[in-house]
C-alpha cells in the first residue's frame, strides 16, 4: 500500500497537469451545450455571509458572494494562476512599484445600467482606503503612511499612486470589486456575472444573472449561461453531503478527506481530487524565550539539530497515507508545489529515518536509555503536542507523531484544547511546548507571509513579536522578506522568497507536514466544471457553468 | 427474573474478566498501530478491526472497558452519595438548610461551567499522564454532576420530613442521624437508582466530550468514550456493525447493572 | 387497676396554651392529668387541638413555628423545659406514640425487622441476640407471629391490623409509663378496630401502662377509657369518668356529641363493656 502511495507523490505534478488538459475539454465542449441550457447552480454556504458590501468582505462566505457578482480589473485565473485581464484591458506598474495604470474596457455597465467609467475605480479605490473603513482588502494595499491618489486620465484610463512600493500591487485587484460612483444603487449595482436577488438570513442567498454582464463566450453568446444561483446557509457538513447525495445540492466546494472516500466508493465520478492544495498542516515547537516551561526544553526547542531531528523522524507518507487517506501530499515548505510560480523545486523532501534523527541527537549529547530518550543533563525527552479538539486529522496526526518519536525513545503527551484556549496559549501566555495547527494560504504571492515571517510579527508563531531577530537566520529572513516585497522584479523577489524556503527547510522553525489536497465534489448535472486548488475551487468558473435540468 | 439476573450476572462477569485479561487476550497493546491496516474489518488477528489508525479495536474496546467500567460508576457513586448528602439532608433538616441547598444548587447549575472547565484545564499542567487526566475528569464530572439529583431529592426529603412514619420513629425516640440514615435515605433509593444509573452513561459520554477542553482520557489511551466518538459522523450500521460494539457493550452493561442491583428496590416499592 | 385514682398517683399533669405563630391559639390553658394505669380518652373533632397536645407532650411540636406555654409535669421534670436530648431519651421509652394510619406509620423500605431494631436501639444497648429477643417478645405481646419470615416481610405485605399491631409492638418495646394513641383505630375497619382496642385494653391491663387515647369517636373511647375529657375549641369542657360522661354530659357540646351518636351503638353489643367497666367501677 505504501508503495502505491510513493509513486503518487512522485507522479502528482504530471498527473495534474494532465487532469487540467482534460477539464479544458470539457469546457469547450460543454459551452456547446449551455447556450439553451442555463439553469440555477445550488450549493452550500458554510456561514452566514457577514456583509455583502465587497470592500468589507473577511469571511469565507461573503467572498465566495463577492467573486460571483464583483466585477474586478484584473482577474487571477484560478486555473493557470496568471493574471488575465478583466474591466482593464490591459495595465502597467510603474519602475518604482509605487504607480498602476489601467486601461479599461468601455461600453460596460453596471446592474441597474449605470455606465462603468474610470470615475468608478478612482471612487472605489478612495473608499476602499479609507482608514475608516477597517477594510481588510485596503489593508493589503498599505505599504506606507501617506494617501493613496487616483488621478482619471480619461474615461478609460486611470493610475493609482501609493505612498511606497507595493509588492505583486496588480494581483492585489483581484480581491477589489468595483463600485458604482453615481448609481443610486451604490453597491448592489455590481459588474460580476450575477447580482444577489434575494437574501433570507439563516436560509438561502438567491443570485440572479446580471442582465448587463459583458462578457460573451467564444461564440458571442452573452455569459453567464446560468439563470441563477442558490445559495443555502447550512454549517453542517453531514446534511450538506446528505442533500448533495440527495441531488438538491451542485457542488461541495471542499470535502474532507473521509467524505471523500466515503463518496468516491459509491460514485467515483462525482469526486475531485485537484492535487495538493496551498494549505499546510505543521507542528512547531515553542522558542519564546520568557515561555513558562522549563530552561532545559527550551534549549531543546531552540536547537535546529533538535528539530531537524524530530522532522527527520517523522513519517509524512503515513501521515498523508493514513489520516487524509492518501489526499495529502508531505510538506516540503511553507509553500507548495502548488503555488506554481513561488515554490522552490530545488526543495529536496524531508527524508523519514529514525536512526539518522537518533544519531543526529547523540551528537547533541543525548542519549538513549532503557527505550527513553535522555538528553545531556539526563532529563528524560517528554513534551506535549496541542492541537485544536475536533479537528480529527490533527488529533490523528498527532496520535501517529507521538507513535513515530516513541520509536527514538522521546515520550509525547497528546492534547486537545478548545481553539480559544489553544489560541490563548500560543499568543498570550506561551504556556505550551508544541502545537500542530494549519496555515491557510490565500494568497499565492509570499507577501501574504510578511505577517508570518518577519520576526518582529505577532503571527511568527515559534517567536513572536521580537525586537531585534534573536539569531542570525531569522534576521536573514527578514531581510529576505522585506527585499522580495521592496522588489517589482518578479525574478528578484522570487529569488529572495527561495532563500527563505531553504532556510525554513534548514532550521525548521515550522516543521510543515503535509499539503491538503484540494477534494470538492461535482453534481454529473453541472457541465463546465474544472475544480482547481484555489478558492473557490469549484465555481471560479461561475460564469461559464451550466446545470442541465434534472 | 431469576433467569434474566443470572444472565446479567454472567455478562458482566464476562465483560469484567476480559477487560482485565486484555492482556492476554487482546493481539497486541491498545496503543499499537498497525499502519498497513488501518480501518480494516474483522480479521482472525484483529476480531473487532481496526481503527482509523490502525489500532485494534478489540484491544481498545478491553482497555477502555476497563477504564471506563471503572471509572464512571466510581463518578456516579460519588455524585449520588453528594447528592444524597446535600439534596436530601437539607431538605430533612428543611427551612433555612433547605433554602441554602437550593441556593447553592441553583448556583452550581447557573455557574458558566465551560468556562470552569477551561480554568480547570488550564491549572492542570499539559505533560500529565492520560491516566491522571482521566481520573481527574471523571473525579469533576462526579463532583459536579450532583445538582439536579439534589433538587429532586431536596423536595422529596422535604415531605418525608412531615411523613407519618418518620413522625412515628422520632416518637419512638430514634435519634435524628439515625432518622436520616435508616428512615429518610433508603425511601430517597428510587431517586438515588435513578440518579446512579442515568449518571453512568451520561458521564462516559461526558467523559468523551470534554475531550474538546483537552480533559478525559488523553491519546492513545482509550475509553468507551472515545470509543463511541468514532461513531461520529458517517458509520452506518449495515456498512461497518462491528463499530458498534462499545455502544453495544455500554448499553449491555448499564442494562446487567440495573437488572443486578434493582431487586431490592422493586419489592420495596 | 385504677379504681380508685388520687392526685397523688398523677403520672403526668398539664395545663398549656399553644399557639401557632400569628394565629389563633390551639390551646387555650388546657389542663389535664394522666393517671399512673388509667386510660384517657381525650375526644374532639378534627382541628379541636387533640394531636397538638399529644405532640407537645413527645416535644415534636415544630419549635419555630410553635409557641407553648405553661408546664407538663411528667416523671419529676417539665418537659417544656427539657432539652431536645432529654426529650429524645423519654420518646419511646417513658411516652410512646401510636398514630392513625399503620401503613403510612411504618416506612415502607424498611423491613419490620429493621423498624424494631432501631426502635429498640433507640433506648437499648446489647448484642443483637438481645434485640432479637426483645423483638420477638414484642411481637409476641401483640399477638403477632414472632418467626424469621414475618419479620422479614415489608409493611406493603402485611395487612392493616398487622401493620398497627407491629406500631404496637413498637411502641410497647420499652415499657412505657404512658402510650398515647392518637386516632389509632380511626383507620380501621370495625373489626379489626375492636380488636386492636381489646389489645390496647389487654396491655393496660398487663403492663400497667397508661394510654392517653385520642379520638375523635366517642364511642370507640368509650370503649376503653376510664376517664373521658372533652376537648372543644383548644379547651378542655369536660372531663370526667365514662359512665359520668355517658349518663350526665354537663357541657353542651358534650350533650351534641352524646346526640350525634348512633342510638344503634348506645343500645347494641358494642357499648355493653362499657357499661359494664363503668359499673365495676
Amino acid at each position: 500500500m505504501s508503495g502505491r502511495h510513493k509513486m503518487r507523490g512522485q507522479m502528482s505534478k504530471t498527473c495534474w497537469k494532465s487532469i487540467a488538459v482534460g477539464v479544458i475539454c470539457v469546457a469547450s465542449l460543454s459551452a456547446h451545450v449551455a447556450a439553451q441550457a442555463g439553469g440555477e447552480l445550488k450549493f452550500c454556504l458554510r456561514m452566514e455571509p457577514k456583509t455583502f458590501d465587497p470592500l468589507k468582505v473577511e469571511d469565507e462566505a461573503s467572498a465566495a458572494i463577492r467573486y460571483l457578482t464583483g466585477g474586478v480589473l484584473v482577474r487571477v485565473n484560478r486555473q493557470t494562476q496568471e493574471l488575465e485581464p478583466e474591466l482593464a484591458q490591459s495595465w502597467n506598474i510603474s519602475k518604482d512599484g509605487r504607480q498602476i495604470t489601467f486601461r479599461l474596457r468601455s461600453g460596460i455597465s453596471f446592474s441597474d445600467g449605470t455606465p462603468f467609467a474610470a470615475e468608478d475605480v478612482a471612487y472605489t479605490v478612495q473608499q476602499l482606503m479609507d482608514p475608516a473603513l477597517h477594510s481588510a482588502t485596503g489593508d493589503a494595499f498599505r505599504s506606507g503612511t501617506g494617501n493613496v491618489e487616483s488621478k482619471v486620465i480619461s474615461p478609460t484610463q486611470i493610475s493609482i499612486t501609493f505612498p511606497a512600493p507595493v509588492a505583486g500591487l496588480d494581483r492585489l485587484f483581484d480581491q477589489v470589486a468595483i463600485l458604482s460612483e453615481r448609481s443610486p444603487k451604490k453597491e448592489t449595482a455590481v459588474l460580476g456575472p450575477f447580482i444577489v436577488a434575494d437574501y433570507k438570513p439563516g436560509a438561502t442567498v438567491l443570485l440572479k444573472r446580471n442582465p448587463n454582464y459583458w462578457k460573451t463566450d467564444g461564440q458571442g453568446r452573452k455569459l453567464p449561461y446560468l439563470d441563477s444561483i442558490r445559495l443555502d446557509i447550512q454549517p453542517n457538513r453531514d446534511v450538506e453531503m446528505l442533500r448533495f447525495k440527495r441531488g438538491e445540492l451542485d457542488l461541495i466546494n471542499s470535502l474532507d478527506s473521509e467524505y471523500f472516500d466515503k463518496l468516491a466508493a459509491t460514485s467515483p465520478q462525482l469526486v475531485h481530487d485537484a492535487g495538493p492544495s496551498l494549505d499546510s498542516e505543521q507542528l512547531w515547537f515553542n522558542e519564546v524565550a520568557k515561555a513558562p516551561i522549563p530552561r532545559y526544553k527550551k534549549n531543546w526547542f531552540r536547537s535546529a539539530n533538535f528539530r531537524r531531528a524530530i522532522s527527520e523522524a517523522i513519517n509524512r507518507e503515513d501521515l498523508s497515507r493514513i489520516v487524509f487517506h492518501g489526499h495529502a501530499q508531505p510538506a516540503l515548505g511553507p509553500f507548495s508545489p502548488a503555488n506554481k510560480f513561488w515554490f522552490n523545486s530545488n526543495l529536496q523532501p524531508q527524508t523519514y529515518s529514525p536512526d539518522a534523527a537518533l544519531k543526529a541527537l547523540q551528537t547533541d549529547g543525548f542519549r538513549l536509555e532503557n527505550g527513553v530518550l535522555k538528553d545531556k543533563d539526563r532529563n528524560e525527552v517528554v513534551f506535549s503536542i496541542v492541537t485544536n479538539a475536533g479537528s480529527k486529522p490533527r488529533e490523528r496526526m498527532a496520535v501517529l507523531i507521538q507513535d513515530d518519536l516513541q520509536k527514538i525513545g522521546i515520550h509525547v503527551n497528546v492534547v486537545t484544547l478548545d481553539f480559544p484556549s489553544l489560541i490563548e496559549r500560543m499568543t498570550q501566555s506561551f504556556d505550551y511546548e508544541a502545537i500542530i495547527l494549519g496555515l491557510t494560504n490565500v494568497d499565492l504571492d509570499p507577501n501574504g507571509e510578511m505577517n508570518v515571517w518577519l520576526s518582529s510579527s505577532e503571527n511568527h508563531q515559534w517567536n513572536p513579536q521580537q525586537k531585534v531577530p534573536e539569531t542570525s537566520w531569522e534576521a536573514e529572513i527578514d531581510r529576505l522578506m522585506r527585499a522580495q516585497a521592496a522588489s517589482t522584479d518578479p525574478r528578484r523577489r522570487k529569488e529572495a522568497f527561495d532563500r527563505v524556503q531553504e532556510i525554513v527547510a534548514e532550521e525548521q522553525p515550522f516543521i510543515f507536514l503535509i499539503n491538503k489536497n484540494a477534494l470538492s465534489a461535482v453534481s454529473t448535472a453541472v457541465h463546465g466544471a474544472a475544480p482547481v486548488i484555489l478558492s473557490p475551487q469549484t465555481f471560479w468558473n461561475a460564469d461559464r457553468l451550466t446545470v442541465a435540468a434534472k | 427474573m431469576n433467569l434474566w439476573r443470572k444472565l446479567a450476572c454472567v455478562i458482566l462477569a464476562v465483560v469484567l474478566c476480559a477487560s482485565f485479561a486484555a492482556n492476554w487476550l487482546a493481539p497486541a497493546g491498545y496503543a499499537r498501530q498497525y499502519r498497513e491496516a488501518t480501518n480494516a474489518g474483522p480479521s482472525r488477528t484483529h476480531w473487532l478491526g481496526t481503527d482509523e489508525i490502525g489500532r485494534d479495536r478489540f484491544a481498545r474496546v478491553l482497555y477502555g472497558t476497563r477504564i471506563s467500567l471503572l471509572l464512571a460508576p466510581a463518578a456516579a457513586l460519588l455524585s449520588t452519595l453528594m447528592a444524597a448528602l446535600i439534596g436530601g439532608l437539607a431538605g430533612y433538616l428543611g427551612g433555612v438548610w433547605a433554602r441554602m441547598a437550593m441556593a447553592v444548587t441553583d448556583l452550581f447549575l447557573s455557574l458558566p461551567w465551560l468556562f470552569l472547565l477551561i480554568t480547570a484545564r488550564a491549572l492542570m499542567p499539559l505533560n500529565v499522564s492520560p491516566l491522571i487526566s482521566v481520573l481527574v475528569t471523571f473525579l469533576l464530572l462526579g463532583l459536579l454532576g450532583w445538582t439536579t439529583a439534589a433538587r429532586v431529592l431536596c423536595t422529596t426529603a422535604g415531605s418525608l420530613r412531615s411523613a407519618d412514619f418518620v413522625r412515628q420513629a422520632r416518637a419512638a425516640g430514634i435519634p435524628g442521624q439515625r432518622l436520616f440514615w435508616i428512615h429518610v435515605m433508603p425511601n430517597l433509593k428510587p431517586v438515588l437508582y435513578a440518579q446512579f444509573w442515568i449518571s453512568i452513561p451520561v458521564f462516559i459520554l461526558s467523559e468523551a466530550n470534554l475531550g474538546i477542553l483537552g480533559l478525559g482520557v488523553a491519546e492513545p489511551m482509550p475509553s468507551w468514550g472515545s470509543l463511541l466518538k468514532e461513531l461520529e459522523g458517517l458509520v452506518s450500521l449495515g456498512d461497518e456493525p462491528w463499530k458498534f460494539v462499545p455502544l453495544i457493550l455500554l448499553v449491555l452493561v448499564v442494562i446487567s447493572f440495573q437488572l443486578l442491583l434493582s431487586r431490592h428496590d422493586e419489592v420495596a416499592a | 387497676m385504677s379504681l380508685t385514682p388520687s392526685q397523688d398517683q398523677a403520672l403526668l399533669s398539664a395545663r398549656i396554651s399553644v399557639r401557632y405563630a400569628g394565629k389563633q391559639p390551639v390551646l387555650r390553658d388546657v389542663e389535664i392529668e394522666i393517671r399512673r394505669g388509667e386510660v384517657l380518652g381525650l375526644v374532639g373533632q378534627s382541628g379541636s387541638g387533640k394531636s397538638t397536645l399529644a405532640m407537645a407532650i413527645l416535644g415534636l411540636l415544630d419549635s419555630k413555628r410553635a409557641q407553648a406555654e405553661g408546664t407538663i409535669a411528667f416523671q419529676n421534670a417539665n418537659l417544656l423545659q427539657l432539652s431536645e436530648r432529654e426529650l429524645r431519651a423519654l420518646r419511646g421509652r417513658a411516652v410512646s406514640l401510636v398514630l392513625q394510619s399503620p401503613l403510612a406509620s411504618l416506612n415502607p423500605s424498611l423491613k419490620i425487622r429493621t423498624q424494631l431494631k432501631e426502635a429498640w436501639r433507640a433506648h437499648a444497648s446489647g448484642t443483637a441476640a438481645d434485640c432479637a429477643i426483645a423483638i420477638r417478645a414484642s411481637l409476641a405481646s401483640v399477638s403477632l407471629p414472632a418467626d424469621d419470615e414475618f419479620q422479614r416481610k415489608y409493611p406493603s405485605q402485611m395487612s392493616v391490623g398487622q401493620a398497627q399491631r407491629v406500631l404496637i409492638a413498637m411502641a410497647i418495646m420499652h415499657r412505657p409509663a404512658l402510650l398515647i394513641a392518637d386516632e389509632a383505630t380511626s383507620a380501621l375497619d370495625v373489626i379489626t378496630q375492636s380488636e386492636i382496642l381489646a389489645l390496647f385494653r389487654e396491655l393496660n391491663r398487663s403492663t400497667g401502662m397508661a394510654i392517653l387515647y385520642i379520638s375523635h369517636d366517642l364511642a370507640s373511647v368509650a370503649g376503653i377509657c376510664d376517664r373521658i375529657a372533652i376537648l372543644h375549641q383548644g379547651a378542655i369542657v369536660e372531663c370526667g369518668t365514662a359512665s359520668q360522661i355517658f349518663s350526665h354530659p354537663k357541657h353542651e357540646y358534650t350533650q351534641r356529641l352524646m346526640a350525634a351518636l348512633p342510638r344503634i351503638l348506645l343500645t347494641n353489643k358494642e357499648p355493653e363493656p362499657k357499661t359494664e367497666a363503668a359499673a365495676a367501677r
